[in-house]
Protein backbone atom coordinates (compact mmCIF):
# COMPACT_ATOMS: atom_id res chain seq x y z
CA UNK A 1 0.00 0.00 0.00
CA UNK A 2 1.32 3.41 -0.86
CA UNK A 3 0.38 5.15 2.35
CA UNK A 4 2.87 7.97 1.83
CA UNK A 5 1.04 9.00 -1.30
CA UNK A 6 -2.21 9.56 0.54
CA UNK A 7 -1.24 13.08 1.54
CA UNK A 8 -0.17 13.91 -2.01
CA UNK A 9 -3.31 12.42 -3.50
CA UNK A 10 -5.44 14.42 -1.13
CA UNK A 11 -3.54 17.69 -1.44
CA UNK A 12 -5.73 18.88 -4.32
CA UNK A 13 -8.98 18.19 -2.50
CA UNK A 14 -11.19 20.73 -0.76
CA UNK A 15 -12.37 20.17 2.82
CA UNK A 16 -15.64 18.54 1.80
CA UNK A 17 -13.89 16.15 -0.57
CA UNK A 18 -11.35 15.31 2.10
CA UNK A 19 -14.13 14.40 4.49
CA UNK A 20 -15.73 12.17 1.85
CA UNK A 21 -12.37 10.52 1.13
CA UNK A 22 -11.92 9.88 4.85
CA UNK A 23 -15.36 8.30 5.07
CA UNK A 24 -14.59 6.10 2.04
CA UNK A 25 -11.25 5.04 3.51
CA UNK A 26 -12.76 4.28 6.91
CA UNK A 27 -15.49 2.21 5.29
CA UNK A 28 -13.00 0.22 3.22
CA UNK A 29 -10.80 -0.38 6.26
CA UNK A 30 -13.80 -1.73 8.14
CA UNK A 31 -14.39 -4.09 5.22
CA UNK A 32 -10.90 -5.53 5.81
CA UNK A 33 -11.68 -6.01 9.49
CA UNK A 34 -14.95 -7.81 8.77
CA UNK A 35 -13.44 -10.09 6.14
CA UNK A 36 -10.09 -11.31 7.45
CA UNK A 37 -7.91 -13.03 4.85
CA UNK A 38 -5.99 -16.19 5.65
CA UNK A 39 -3.06 -16.81 3.33
CA UNK A 40 -2.48 -20.48 2.40
CA UNK A 41 0.94 -22.00 3.07
CA UNK A 42 3.79 -21.99 0.55
CA UNK A 43 3.23 -25.64 -0.33
CA UNK A 44 -0.28 -24.84 -1.58
CA UNK A 45 1.07 -22.06 -3.82
CA UNK A 46 3.84 -24.34 -5.09
CA UNK A 47 1.33 -27.05 -5.97
CA UNK A 48 -1.00 -24.55 -7.67
CA UNK A 49 1.82 -23.07 -9.77
CA UNK A 50 3.06 -26.52 -10.82
CA UNK A 51 -0.43 -27.68 -11.81
CA UNK A 52 -1.09 -24.49 -13.77
CA UNK A 53 2.26 -24.73 -15.56
CA UNK A 54 1.44 -28.34 -16.50
CA UNK A 55 -1.99 -27.27 -17.81
CA UNK A 56 -0.42 -24.45 -19.87
CA UNK A 57 2.17 -26.82 -21.38
CA UNK A 58 -0.57 -29.29 -22.31
CA UNK A 59 -2.65 -26.52 -23.90
CA UNK A 60 0.34 -25.26 -25.90
CA UNK A 61 1.07 -28.75 -27.21
CA UNK A 62 -2.57 -29.18 -28.22
CA UNK A 63 -2.55 -25.85 -30.07
CA UNK A 64 0.71 -26.71 -31.82
CA UNK A 65 -0.66 -30.09 -32.92
CA UNK A 66 -3.88 -28.48 -34.17
CA UNK A 67 -1.85 -25.90 -36.12
CA UNK A 68 0.39 -28.57 -37.68
CA UNK A 69 -2.64 -30.73 -38.58
CA UNK A 70 -4.42 -27.86 -40.32
CA UNK A 71 -1.21 -26.85 -42.12
CA UNK A 72 -0.58 -30.43 -43.34
CA UNK A 73 -4.22 -30.75 -44.43
CA UNK A 74 -4.13 -27.51 -46.45
CA UNK A 75 -0.76 -28.38 -47.97
CA UNK A 76 -2.10 -31.81 -49.00
CA UNK A 77 -5.07 -30.18 -50.74
CA UNK A 78 -2.83 -27.69 -52.56
CA UNK A 79 -0.42 -30.42 -53.69
CA UNK A 80 -3.32 -32.63 -54.81
CA UNK A 81 -4.88 -29.78 -56.81
CA UNK A 82 -1.55 -28.82 -58.40
CA UNK A 83 -0.85 -32.40 -59.49
CA UNK A 84 -4.32 -33.39 -60.65
CA UNK A 85 -5.74 -30.13 -62.05
CA UNK A 86 -3.08 -27.43 -62.29
CA UNK A 87 -5.51 -25.13 -64.13
CA UNK A 88 -7.77 -25.02 -61.06
CA UNK A 89 -4.78 -23.93 -58.95
CA UNK A 90 -4.10 -21.12 -61.43
CA UNK A 91 -7.73 -19.99 -61.19
CA UNK A 92 -7.42 -19.78 -57.39
CA UNK A 93 -4.25 -17.72 -57.75
CA UNK A 94 -6.01 -15.33 -60.17
CA UNK A 95 -8.99 -14.92 -57.87
CA UNK A 96 -6.55 -14.19 -55.04
CA UNK A 97 -4.71 -11.56 -57.08
CA UNK A 98 -8.01 -9.84 -57.93
CA UNK A 99 -9.41 -9.98 -54.38
CA UNK A 100 -6.24 -8.87 -52.58
CA UNK A 101 -6.22 -5.24 -53.84
CA UNK A 102 -9.94 -4.99 -53.07
CA UNK A 103 -9.39 -6.15 -49.51
CA UNK A 104 -6.49 -3.71 -49.07
CA UNK A 105 -8.56 -0.84 -50.51
CA UNK A 106 -11.32 -1.58 -48.01
CA UNK A 107 -8.84 -1.41 -45.13
CA UNK A 108 -7.48 1.91 -46.34
CA UNK A 109 -10.99 3.36 -46.50
CA UNK A 110 -11.58 2.35 -42.89
CA UNK A 111 -8.49 4.26 -41.76
CA UNK A 112 -9.60 7.36 -43.69
CA UNK A 113 -12.97 7.25 -41.94
CA UNK A 114 -11.29 7.37 -38.51
CA UNK B 1 15.52 -12.78 -1.00
CA UNK B 2 14.04 -9.48 -2.25
CA UNK B 3 11.21 -9.06 -4.73
CA UNK B 4 13.46 -8.29 -7.70
CA UNK B 5 15.42 -11.53 -7.24
CA UNK B 6 12.22 -13.51 -6.93
CA UNK B 7 10.83 -11.89 -10.09
CA UNK B 8 14.04 -12.62 -12.01
CA UNK B 9 13.97 -16.26 -10.93
CA UNK B 10 10.23 -16.61 -11.55
CA UNK B 11 10.65 -15.30 -15.10
CA UNK B 12 13.33 -17.94 -15.68
CA UNK B 13 10.81 -20.62 -14.72
CA UNK B 14 11.57 -21.08 -11.01
CA UNK B 15 8.32 -22.43 -9.57
CA UNK B 16 9.32 -21.82 -5.94
CA UNK B 17 10.17 -18.16 -6.59
CA UNK B 18 6.83 -17.59 -8.31
CA UNK B 19 5.02 -19.38 -5.47
CA UNK B 20 6.74 -17.11 -2.93
CA UNK B 21 5.82 -14.00 -4.90
CA UNK B 22 2.20 -15.08 -5.08
CA UNK B 23 2.09 -15.95 -1.39
CA UNK B 24 3.57 -12.58 -0.42
CA UNK B 25 0.97 -10.71 -2.46
CA UNK B 26 -2.04 -12.96 -1.85
CA UNK B 27 -3.60 -11.05 1.04
CA UNK B 28 -3.03 -7.68 -0.70
CA UNK B 29 -4.77 -8.99 -3.82
CA UNK B 30 -7.78 -10.46 -1.98
CA UNK B 31 -8.22 -7.25 0.01
CA UNK B 32 -8.04 -5.12 -3.13
CA UNK B 33 -10.60 -7.27 -4.90
CA UNK B 34 -12.84 -7.22 -1.84
CA UNK B 35 -12.84 -3.42 -1.96
CA UNK B 36 -13.59 -3.06 -5.65
CA UNK B 37 -16.08 -5.92 -5.92
CA UNK B 38 -17.68 -5.49 -2.48
CA UNK B 39 -18.44 -9.20 -2.87
CA UNK B 40 -16.30 -11.71 -0.91
CA UNK B 41 -17.11 -14.69 -3.16
CA UNK B 42 -16.35 -12.84 -6.41
CA UNK B 43 -13.19 -11.45 -4.80
CA UNK B 44 -12.02 -14.95 -3.93
CA UNK B 45 -12.80 -16.34 -7.41
CA UNK B 46 -11.08 -13.44 -9.11
CA UNK B 47 -8.02 -13.91 -6.90
CA UNK B 48 -7.70 -17.48 -8.18
CA UNK B 49 -8.17 -16.33 -11.79
CA UNK B 50 -5.62 -13.55 -11.34
CA UNK B 51 -3.06 -15.98 -9.97
CA UNK B 52 -3.59 -18.37 -12.89
CA UNK B 53 -3.26 -15.52 -15.38
CA UNK B 54 -0.08 -14.26 -13.70
CA UNK B 55 1.47 -17.74 -13.87
CA UNK B 56 0.70 -17.81 -17.60
CA UNK B 57 1.88 -14.25 -18.30
CA UNK B 58 4.88 -13.94 -15.96
CA UNK B 59 7.22 -13.81 -19.00
CA UNK B 60 5.44 -10.65 -20.16
CA UNK B 61 5.91 -8.80 -16.85
CA UNK B 62 8.49 -6.09 -17.48
CA UNK B 63 9.27 -5.30 -13.84
CA UNK B 64 8.68 -1.55 -14.25
CA UNK B 65 5.88 -1.51 -11.68
CA UNK B 66 5.74 -3.36 -8.38
CA UNK B 67 4.60 -6.98 -8.60
CA UNK B 68 1.52 -6.09 -6.54
CA UNK B 69 0.60 -3.34 -9.02
CA UNK B 70 0.96 -5.81 -11.90
CA UNK B 71 -1.37 -8.23 -10.11
CA UNK B 72 -3.86 -5.43 -9.51
CA UNK B 73 -3.78 -4.58 -13.22
CA UNK B 74 -4.59 -8.18 -14.14
CA UNK B 75 -7.30 -8.41 -11.49
CA UNK B 76 -8.87 -5.10 -12.54
CA UNK B 77 -9.12 -6.17 -16.17
CA UNK B 78 -10.51 -9.59 -15.27
CA UNK B 79 -13.17 -7.93 -13.12
CA UNK B 80 -14.10 -5.42 -15.84
CA UNK B 81 -14.42 -8.25 -18.42
CA UNK B 82 -16.46 -10.38 -16.04
CA UNK B 83 -18.87 -7.54 -15.23
CA UNK B 84 -19.35 -6.69 -18.92
CA UNK B 85 -20.50 -10.25 -19.57
CA UNK B 86 -23.05 -10.17 -16.75
CA UNK B 87 -26.55 -8.78 -17.10
CA UNK B 88 -27.47 -5.74 -15.02
CA UNK B 89 -30.22 -7.52 -13.05
CA UNK B 90 -27.91 -10.38 -12.15
CA UNK B 91 -25.18 -7.96 -11.03
CA UNK B 92 -27.67 -6.06 -8.87
CA UNK B 93 -28.98 -9.26 -7.27
CA UNK B 94 -25.49 -10.57 -6.56
CA UNK B 95 -24.45 -7.26 -5.03
CA UNK B 96 -27.54 -7.13 -2.82
CA UNK B 97 -26.95 -10.67 -1.56
CA UNK B 98 -23.29 -9.93 -0.82
CA UNK B 99 -24.13 -6.73 1.04
CA UNK B 100 -26.75 -8.54 3.11
CA UNK B 101 -24.19 -11.19 4.03
CA UNK B 102 -21.53 -8.62 4.92
CA UNK B 103 -24.05 -6.67 7.04
CA UNK B 104 -24.88 -9.89 8.84
CA UNK B 105 -21.15 -10.56 9.41
CA UNK B 106 -20.68 -7.04 10.78
CA UNK B 107 -23.66 -7.43 13.08
CA UNK B 108 -22.23 -10.73 14.33
CA UNK B 109 -19.06 -8.89 15.28
CA UNK B 110 -21.16 -6.27 17.12
CA UNK B 111 -20.06 -3.66 14.61
CA UNK B 112 -22.25 -0.96 13.12
CA UNK B 113 -22.64 -1.03 9.33
CA UNK B 114 -21.15 1.93 7.45
CA UNK B 115 -23.43 3.71 4.98
CA UNK B 116 -20.58 4.64 2.67
CA UNK B 117 -20.25 0.96 1.68
CA UNK B 118 -23.87 0.95 0.49
CA UNK B 119 -23.17 4.09 -1.50
CA UNK B 120 -20.01 2.60 -3.02
CA UNK B 121 -21.94 -0.55 -3.94
CA UNK B 122 -24.45 1.55 -5.90
CA UNK B 123 -21.73 3.11 -8.04
CA UNK B 124 -20.71 1.38 -11.28
CA UNK B 125 -17.55 -0.67 -10.87
CA UNK B 126 -15.69 1.34 -13.57
CA UNK B 127 -16.16 4.36 -11.32
CA UNK B 128 -15.69 2.64 -7.98
CA UNK B 129 -12.30 1.22 -8.98
CA UNK B 130 -10.58 4.58 -9.64
CA UNK B 131 -11.77 5.94 -6.27
CA UNK B 132 -10.36 2.93 -4.43
CA UNK B 133 -7.10 2.98 -6.39
CA UNK B 134 -6.65 6.75 -5.99
CA UNK B 135 -7.84 7.47 -2.50
CA UNK B 136 -7.22 4.19 -0.69
CA UNK B 137 -4.08 2.89 -2.40
CA UNK B 138 -2.66 6.27 -3.45
CA UNK B 139 -1.91 5.43 -7.09
CA UNK B 140 -1.48 8.34 -9.49
CA UNK B 141 -4.06 9.13 -12.18
CA UNK B 142 -1.53 8.03 -14.80
CA UNK B 143 -0.96 4.67 -13.09
CA UNK B 144 -4.71 4.08 -12.74
CA UNK B 145 -5.21 4.98 -16.40
CA UNK B 146 -2.61 2.39 -17.40
CA UNK B 147 -4.13 -0.23 -15.11
CA UNK B 148 -7.63 0.25 -16.47
CA UNK B 149 -6.66 0.99 -20.06
CA UNK B 150 -8.28 4.44 -20.07
CA UNK B 151 -7.00 8.01 -20.46
CA UNK B 152 -5.61 9.91 -17.47
CA UNK B 153 -8.21 12.65 -17.97
CA UNK B 154 -11.02 10.08 -17.86
CA UNK B 155 -9.69 8.78 -14.54
CA UNK B 156 -9.56 12.31 -13.12
CA UNK B 157 -13.13 13.11 -14.12
CA UNK B 158 -14.41 9.75 -12.90
CA UNK B 159 -12.78 10.20 -9.49
CA UNK B 160 -13.94 13.77 -9.12
CA UNK B 161 -17.53 13.11 -10.25
CA UNK B 162 -17.88 9.98 -8.18
CA UNK B 163 -16.59 11.74 -5.05
CA UNK B 164 -19.25 14.38 -5.58
CA UNK B 165 -21.98 11.80 -6.00
CA UNK B 166 -20.80 9.82 -2.94
CA UNK B 167 -20.85 13.02 -0.90
CA UNK B 168 -24.33 13.94 -2.16
CA UNK B 169 -25.71 10.48 -1.48
CA UNK B 170 -24.19 10.41 2.03
CA UNK B 171 -25.66 13.84 2.78
CA UNK B 172 -29.08 12.63 1.63
CA UNK B 173 -28.84 9.55 3.85
CA UNK B 174 -27.79 11.64 6.83
CA UNK B 175 -30.69 14.02 6.17
CA UNK B 176 -33.23 11.18 6.25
Amino acid sequence: MKENDFKNSNSMLDDEDELTVKQVKDGLEKLDQWNPVSTPNLQWFHQTVELEKKRIRKKQWKELLAFISVAVFLLTIVIAVVYRQPILFLYFQLVGIILLPLALKKNRKKVRNE
Amino acid sequence: MDEKDLIRKAKKGDTLALSQLLQQNYSFLVKYLMKVTLHPQIAEDLTQETMMKSIEKIQLYNGESKFSSWLITIATNLFIDQQRRKKREKKWLEQEQALRKMKWNAANMNEEWIDVLDVLAQIKEEIRMPIVLKHYYGYSYEEIGKMMGIAEGTVKSRVSNSLKSVRKELAEREGK
